[in-house]
């Protein structure tokens, strides 16, 4: 498991629907605005990144010092960014995918907005446990 | 693009240019500081030259041409390696003095993207917005930038010509000019390095004054070569240098006469290389004119009073010319010779492959020298350092291609030699020199990224060499537009600098970013956001500031909120620190809602906030204050016009529910004019009609809800409406409105709250609806607009209500279509209101508890009010009382005194409609501040929840308004907890026509308490109650404990025969104590009989349905089964009868949807279909059937007995036995009333009949045989007409045994009071074992017969009764039973039932026992 491992959700109009912590680390204070920081540069490249390539999987896209931002696009362009300290790429793709399965489960359901935040516990359980498997 | 042409080129052109050293004398500085300026100073402005255009030749023989030249001046004492401390603190001078031009910017709005990119066309944003394909990103790219779109592979410059875009933004537009010179402070702290040549004096210049005694000897003292710098006399360099030699002649001084002299003598002396020049020939002025003409070059020195005072003209152009002089005559050419020397020296020691092995061979010996971090040291005679010097001399006289291949040939052997500094150094330089060529980008960036990481990888000692190559890098890139991978370089430097340096370097890759295509403004932000930081860490708080304001907009209105948060809290507090306190406050509003944030960093934000306030010493006013949060959405506003309400839950009922019951009550408005004249009189009021009305001194309520959305408990006091009013009195000239003073006008609540924290997690711990109030003190209009509160006693927050949602978050009083006009009220003059209550109302009571209440109303007001009036919306549970009653004592009060008088019950009220109105008395007058009480009775009827709406309607006397009348509305809820169900059955008794046996079941449905019955009454004169002779009382017990049920039996005796038809309602009662309290309960009195009316009129519909439940009894249990399978109670099913008439439906429809029916049903078919549904029922589900129903499956027929007239009504009084002290005396019920109506008589035959006769006969058998007579009456209790058939049998035929024995069987183990039918009735009365016929008495012996007819027809009209004679012989003595006959009926129903039940309507009855004892005449 991940040292530092900060999951976020991006919606297709930029705005951090889901997010979490999910590495082992000791939370600090100024962690969290930092890897929101951290992420949300990195956006500037995965826009330029997602149009280059079919993968859906674009890999370590940024990095800043020694934190990774590994990015995920899926077809609706909603982005997930794993900021991560490990080099576990097969880990962190099956990671991607897997957070995909469960987030099209949150798209069905028909009471949730698209782009909206999500709120669900069992979709916040089922990711750290995802995060724990991979990461 | 021309790499020389751009600034890049241009800085490098410039930087690195050829040395001066210069040294003066004392005297010659003199002279120049008259002007406020040093030698060099002054020399300064004219040392580069735009149009030198000298021919050049160095190695190569084609000459070529220089334009842009300049020199670099610098005294000697100043060419060696800066002291680090020394460095640090220039370049932070640097920043401070870029400080002091920021600080009127931070005051100002931060600047937006549009301004950031402003110097781009209007279209541009859009533009690089809409990009997404990577082929598309070229073309748009293209047609932006023409300069760096060639990098992009397109090379079609065809359409530009006319495309609008081509202007581009400059760096120099965004980053701030101070940076650039930081920068180039920054690279000259490594300047006069060992390594590098460039910076090494090309030439030297000697300055002696003319007032100097003997200029040459100065001049000999000016060679001292002790005084030289250290790279001269270390051996760096090669102290044999161009020297020039300068007699400075200050014309104060007197005529340059004598120069010629002194020039003369040092040509002799040093050469020809000696110069001579005038200055100070100006007069001198005191006044700072512009027409000084060293203006135009003076502006890179801070100018000063007396700065170039007495320069003129002339000397200025002496000064030019001199240098032009120096570099073309002299500098020049010295260098192109001596590239030439050393070239030729490197072609014969390096060049040519013997050279080569040689030179390899060489290096190779040295391998095993050890290692230092500099490498082996080279004096200027080696070798190496002459490549060095041809390489830069070559690359300052711009040819690039000698520079570049003397760099190439240096780096292996310094590379070899392990000179790293050394080889990155020339690493550098060749990567400039690439850039120069504009030849590959990789090699240049690949050089430049080899003595970036080189000189990195030596360490500290060349630090800072290597943050100079990295600036130079990032020119370089962002000379060929890819800022991108400058900002990279710029992010690297900073790694390496301290802090200050380091946040200058992120600020400036920042701008990279913003600079590159498309602008990538998210690590605009980053970067800026870290270089705000370093910058802050550094105490540069001005900058920190403009870095995190410049970056604000990029994290505006979106959800990323920790950075939000850190980026408005930090540049909050550090606006507080240099003093700045609203904007400081301004953005730590930014940050007071952070929900997100953990408890510390809220109690941070939150204390950091208060204290930014209290430091602001006055109570700050903001609007739209995050904290707490205000759910606009949940704003009510509650209001009275003439609509009053008894209190404020009052409020949320239904408008439609209060107007519909207030139909009768209040007069239809007269909204139809008689002519047209009204229209005009209507006009004035109809704009009063738009907005709501209130009355001054009442208050209009708003209900808001706040929330905290914090951990931390929130303070929050004065919360208060904004109301603004104006007066309304219509003056003449029709000006309406007026402004007023607001003050006294109306008056507002205060309220004071602490919100508490969300640590629960609980929604409703932390929304908090809060009610404010206006009190309107004057007429006029009163408008509210918004809201305001404190926090924590320090800022006053404020919000106006919103009203863009229109209709849509409005739940008032009245759903006006628009909120706006619902804030705005008129106000109207002061009118009496009267305030209601009911008093001692419980809110949990058992069902058929009748209690007296209090209706109290009271006038607050001067005036008072008449006509008043009153409508209950359920009559049944509440009704007015007289105003005798008010004093009595109930239920003393209702017990039957022998003295009084039993009143004919006054038959009027009939409850005919859902509500009921009562109208109080006219003299009933509230005046002002007075009270008015009221009686009136409850009864609970029916168990459950109710709600009871009351509204009360009043005329206002002396009234002058529009307003004549007001409603006051009360709402109570209650709910009815079940306490006794009671249930009879009625049955006709065999041995009387006018009697009936009762059976009636008492269950007690509390949980923990007991009621003693008290009294059971029957309400008409019809019918009397007695007790079974056997018993005393009809009840075994008199106290019925919780959860009990009991049965008792009694008996009820027609008594209509002997009264009038006339209906009385005083009753038989039957008192059910046996001890002390023996009054019996007059039912007959004013309360208990307007509820008996009411309860029959509700409980006639359930007869009704019952009355149609008989008749189709096997359905209705095959009900009874489906409801009981699936766990439901019995007094559900029983409900079911008169309220589920449209689930019978539904069932029906399920049972057709589900195939289990064949046929469809509707409310219409479902009387005919029903028969055969019962049949098709009874094959569907013949095993499920539970023992409870059984009695109803076989189909048989209960005929509604005696019409309508055979309806009895009971009322089973009972008290409250025990005192429980849970419940409090006042909610004590006192006495529980039971009324049961419409209980039908029910029998499976629609006849009675009686055998009337004498018992015993005496006769003398020996004489002859004895005739005796008897009488059979037989009646018709159905009504409809029956014929009967008499049917006498001598012998009884045996199939009729097995049939009846049967009927009794399937009858025979029933429970309940569905179950009870004569059979068991005689079974508990009287010994008589059954209808049976005793077959032993009769089949031994036939002791008599039947004589006269042995079978009569006759038809019986409906309740009709008629006597049939019969007539027996008896043979011998002895007691028979005349029970051997049958009585056959057939029912003739009136047309509207026949066809569905024919096979029902016929059936046989046998004869009840009768016995009769003939005994022997004695004579």
């Amino acid at each position: 498991m991940a040292g530092t491992a900060c999951f976020i959700i991006v919606s297709k109009n930029d705005i951090p629907i889901y997010e979490a912590e999910v590495g082992s680390a000791a939370k600090k204070e100024e962690a969290s605005q930092q890897h929101q920081f951290i992420l949300h540069a990195a956006l500037d490249i995965v826009e330029d990144l997602a149009w280059t390539t079919n993968a859906m999987f674009l890999k370590a896209v940024d990095k800043f010092n020694d934190l990774s931002v590994s990015v995920y696009v899926t077809a609706g362009h909603t982005r997930f960014m794993l900021l991560h300290d490990s080099r576990n790429e097969d880990g962190i793709k099956s990671f991607f995918q897997e957070v995909q399965e469960l987030y099209i489960k949150i798209l069905l359901n028909p009471l949730y907005l698209p782009s909206a935040r999500i709120a669900s516990s069992h979709f916040d359980t089922k990711v750290r446990a995802l995060a724990r498997k991979y990461l | 693009m021309d790499p020389l042409k751009s600034y890049f080129g241009r800085l490098l052109q410039e930087e690195i240019s050829p040395m001066i050293m210069v040294r003066t004398t004392p005297l010659a500085e003199d002279a120049c500081q008259k002007n406020g300026l040093n030698f060099v100073e002054l020399l300064l402005p004219f040392s580069s030259f735009t149009k030198l255009n000298v021919p050049v030749r160095t190695a190569n023989d084609q000459p070529y041409r220089i334009q842009l030249f300049k020199l670099r001046l610098a005294y000697a004492c100043d060419i060696h390696l800066q002291n680090d401390e020394v460095a640090e603190e220039h370049l932070k001078q640097v920043v401070l003095d870029a400080n002091q031009n920021i600080l009127p910017h931070l005051t100002s709005e931060p600047p937006e993207l549009q301004n950031l990119l402003k110097s781009r066309p209007r279209g541009y944003i859009y533009s690089w917005a809409i990009i997404s394909s990577s082929d598309e990103k070229k073309t748009v790219l293209f047609r932006l930038n023409p300069i760096i779109a060639p990098s992009f592979g397109c090379e079609d410059r065809s359409n530009l010509t006319s495309c609008d875009f081509l202007s581009f933004p400059m760096e120099s537009d965004l980053c701030p000019s101070w940076i650039e010179t930081f920068n180039k402070e920054l690279i000259r702290t490594v300047s006069f390095s060992e390594h590098e040549t460039f910076d090494h004096p090309v030439a030297c210049l000697f300055v002696v004054s003319s007032k100097d005694e003997q200029p040459i000897n100065r001049f000999v003292d000016l060679l001292n070569t002790d005084q030289f710098p250290p790279l001269l006399n270390d051996g760096v360099m090669d102290p044999k240098i161009l020297k020039h030699y300068l007699v400075l002649h200050d014309r104060q001084d007197g005529s340059p006469d004598k120069v010629s002299n002194i020039l003369a003598e040092m040509r002799s002396t040093f050469g020809s290389n000696c110069k001579f020049l005038c200055i100070n020939s100006a007069e001198a002025r005191s006044d700072d004119g512009k027409d000084v003409p060293w203006m135009p070059y003076g502006s890179h020195i801070l100018h000063r009073d007396n700065t170039a005072r007495l320069l003129s003209r002339e000397d200025i152009n002496g000064v030019r010319d001199f240098m032009q002089d120096l570099s073309s005559n002299y500098i020049i050419p010295h260098m192109e010779q001596k590239i030439r020397i050393l070239n030729q020296q490197v072609a014969a020691t390096r060049r040519g492959f013997r050279n080569q092995i040689k030179n390899l061979w060489w290096r190779k010996g040295k391998e095993d020298a050890p290692e230092s971090p500099d490498g082996p040291t080279y004096t200027f005679s080696s070798i190496e350092s002459q490549i060095r010097v041809l390489a830069d001399y070559a690359f300052m006289l711009r040819d690039y291609e000698l520079a570049l291949s003397n760099y190439r040939l240096l780096s292996t052997d310094y590379k070899l030699d392990k000179a790293w500094k050394r080889y990155a150094g020339v690493q550098e330089m060749t990567g400039l020199c690439s850039f120069m060529l504009d030849q590959s980008r990789k090699d240049s960036d690949y050089c430049m990224e080899t003595a970036f990481t080189t000189y990195l990888k030596i360490g500290s000692s060349s630090q800072r060499n290597a943050s100079r190559c990295g600036l130079w890098w990032a020119e370089m890139l962002k000379a060929r537009g890819q800022y991108k991978d400058a900002a990279n370089i710029y992010f690297r430097i900073s790694n390496e600098e301290p802090s200050l340096h380091a946040a200058v370097m992120l600020e400036q890759a920042s701008y990279c970013y913003l600079l590159s295509i498309p602008p990538m403004l998210r690590k605009y932000g980053f970067h800026l956001v870290l270089s705000g930081n370093r910058y802050y860490i550094s105490d540069q708080r001005h900058h920190a500031i403009r870095a995190y304001r410049n970056a604000l907009f990029v994290y505006r209105e979106n959800g990323w909120s920790y950075i939000s948060d850190h980026v408005h809290y930090n540049v909050g507090r550090w606006y507080s620190f240099i003093g700045v306190l609203d904007l400081a406050i301004k953005h730590m509003l930014e940050v007071l809602a952070c929900s997100h944030q953990s408890l510390a960093t809220q109690n941070v934000f939150l204390n950091e906030f208060f204290h930014v306030v209290q430091s602001m010493g006055k109570k700050f006013e903001v609007y739209n204050l995050r904290l707490p949060v205000i759910n606009m959405a949940s704003l009510k506003v509650f209001y009275e016009d003439f609509r009053t309400y008894a209190s404020p839950s009052d409020v949320h009922v239904s408008e439609n529910l209060w107007q519909s019951l207030e139909e009768e009550l209040v007069p239809s408005a007269t909204t139809s004019r008689s002519n047209w004249l009204d229209s005009q009189m209507k006009s004035s009021s109809r704009r009063n009609n738009d907005s709501a009305v209130c009355v001054v001194g009442e208050a209009v309520v708003v209900e808001l809800e706040f929330q905290n959305p914090l951990q931390v408990a929130v303070p929050i006091s004065e919360i208060s409406l904004i109301c603004s009013s104006s007066l309304n009195t219509p003056p003449p000239d029709g000006d309406f409105e007026s402004p007023y003073n607001s003050d006294s006008s109306f008056m507002l609540s205060k309220l004071d709250v602490i919100l508490e924290t969300g640590e629960t997690k609980r929604v409703e711990h932390l929304k908090l609806g809060i009610q404010l109030e206006v009190c309107p003190k004057m007429e006029g209009l009163l408008k509210i607009t918004g809201v305001r509160w404190t926090l924590s006693d320090t800022v006053i927050g404020y919000r106006h209500f919103e009203f863009d949602m229109k209709g849509k978050q409005k739940k008032g009083r009245r759903d006006l279509s628009s909120l706006s006009t619902n804030l705005e009220f008129l106000v109207i003059k002061g009118l009496p209101k009267l305030e209601a209550c009911i008093q001692h109302l419980p809110k949990k009571i058992f069902t058929g508890d009748l209690r007296p209440l209090l209706l109290e109303l009271r006038n607050q007001s001067e005036f008072s009010v008449k006509n008043i009036k009153m409508k209950i919306s359920h009559p049944r549970y509440l009704i007015p009382g007289n105003i005798e009653e008010l004093n009595m004592d109930f239920p003393k009060y209702s017990e039957n005194l022998e003295s009084a008088v039993i009143k004919e019950a006054p038959a009027t009220v009939i409850p005919n409609t859902k509500s009921f109105l009562f109208s109080f008395p006219d003299d009933a007058k509230v005046q002002g501040r007075a009270c008015l009480t009221w009686p009136l009775w409850f009864h609970a009827g029916l168990t459950g929840k109710i709600s009871l709406y009351v509204s009360i309607y009043y005329e206002v006397e002396s009234c002058s308004n529009n307003m004549t009348y007001r409603i006051l509305r009360m709402h109570h809820d209650l709910e009815i907890l079940p306490s006794i169900d009671v249930s009879f059955n009625i049955t006709p008794c065999k041995s009387s026509l006018h009697e009936f046996f009762v059976q009636m079941d008492i269950v007690n449905k509390t949980k923990s308490d007991s009621f003693s019955l008290h009294q059971l009454s029957s309400v008409g004169n019809m019918w009397e109650i007695s007790a079974l002779p056997t018993t005393l009382y009809i009840c075994p017990v008199q106290t019925l404990l919780a959860g009990q049920a009991l049965s008792c039996f009694f008996k009820l005796k027609d008594c209509r025969k002997n009264s009038s038809n006339e209906e009385h309602l005083s009753g038989c009662d039957l008192l059910m104590v046996s001890q002390d309290n023996k009054e019996v309960i007059d039912v007959s009195k004013s309360p208990m009989v307007e509820f008996h009316q009411f309860e029959r009129h509700h409980q006639v519909k359930s007869s009704k349905m019952e009355a149609w439940a008989w008749k189709h009894s096997c359905f209705i249990s095959l009900l009874h089964m489906k409801i009981y399978s699936e766990g439901l109670s019995a007094n559900l099913t029983y409900s079911l009868f008169f309220l589920r008439y449209d689930d019978l439906l539904f069932f029906l429809t399920f049972l057709k949807g589900s195939g289990m029916l064949p046929v469809s049903v509707d409310s219409t078919s479902l009387p005919t279909v029903l028969p055969s549904l019962a049949e098709h029922f009874l094959k569907l589900f013949p095993s499920s059937i539970p023992s409870q129903s059984t009695l109803h499956i076989a189909p048989q027929l209960m005929v509604k007995l005696w019409g309508d007239l055979g309806k009895v009504d009971f009322i089973l009084i009972s008290k409250m036995a025990k005192t429980d002290p849970v419940i409090e005396p006042v909610e004590r019920p006192k006495l529980l009333t039971n009324h049961t109506c419409h209980i039908s008589i029910s029998s499976n035959s629609p006849i009675s009949w009686q055998m009337s006769g004498s018992r015993m006969i005496n006769h003398d058998f020996s004489a002859s045989f004895c005739e005796v007579g008897f009488h059979l009456r037989v009646q018709n209790c159905s009504d409809s007409v029956v014929s009967i058939r008499l049917v006498t049998y001598d012998v009884m035929p045996g199939r009729k045994h097995s049939e009846m024995a049967k009927l009794s069987d399937s009858s025979g183990n029933g429970s309940g009071w569905n179950d009870i039918s004569l059979v068991n009735d005689i079974k508990v009365v009287s010994s008589v074992q059954g209808n049976r016929p005793k077959k032993l008495s009769m089949e031994s012996q036939f002791p008599f017969i039947w004589c006269a007819l042995s079978s009569t027809k006759l038809d019986l009209q409906p309740l009709s009764s008629s006597e049939i004679p019969l007539k027996i012989c008896l043979f011998t003595p002895g007691t028979y039973d005349l029970s051997n006959y049958e009585l056959h009926w057939e029912l003739n129903p009136p047309e509207r039932i026949t066809g569905d039940l024919k096979t029902c309507t016929s059936g046989t009855v046998y004869g009840h026992p009768f016995y009769l004892t003939a005994i022997q005449l004695q004579h």
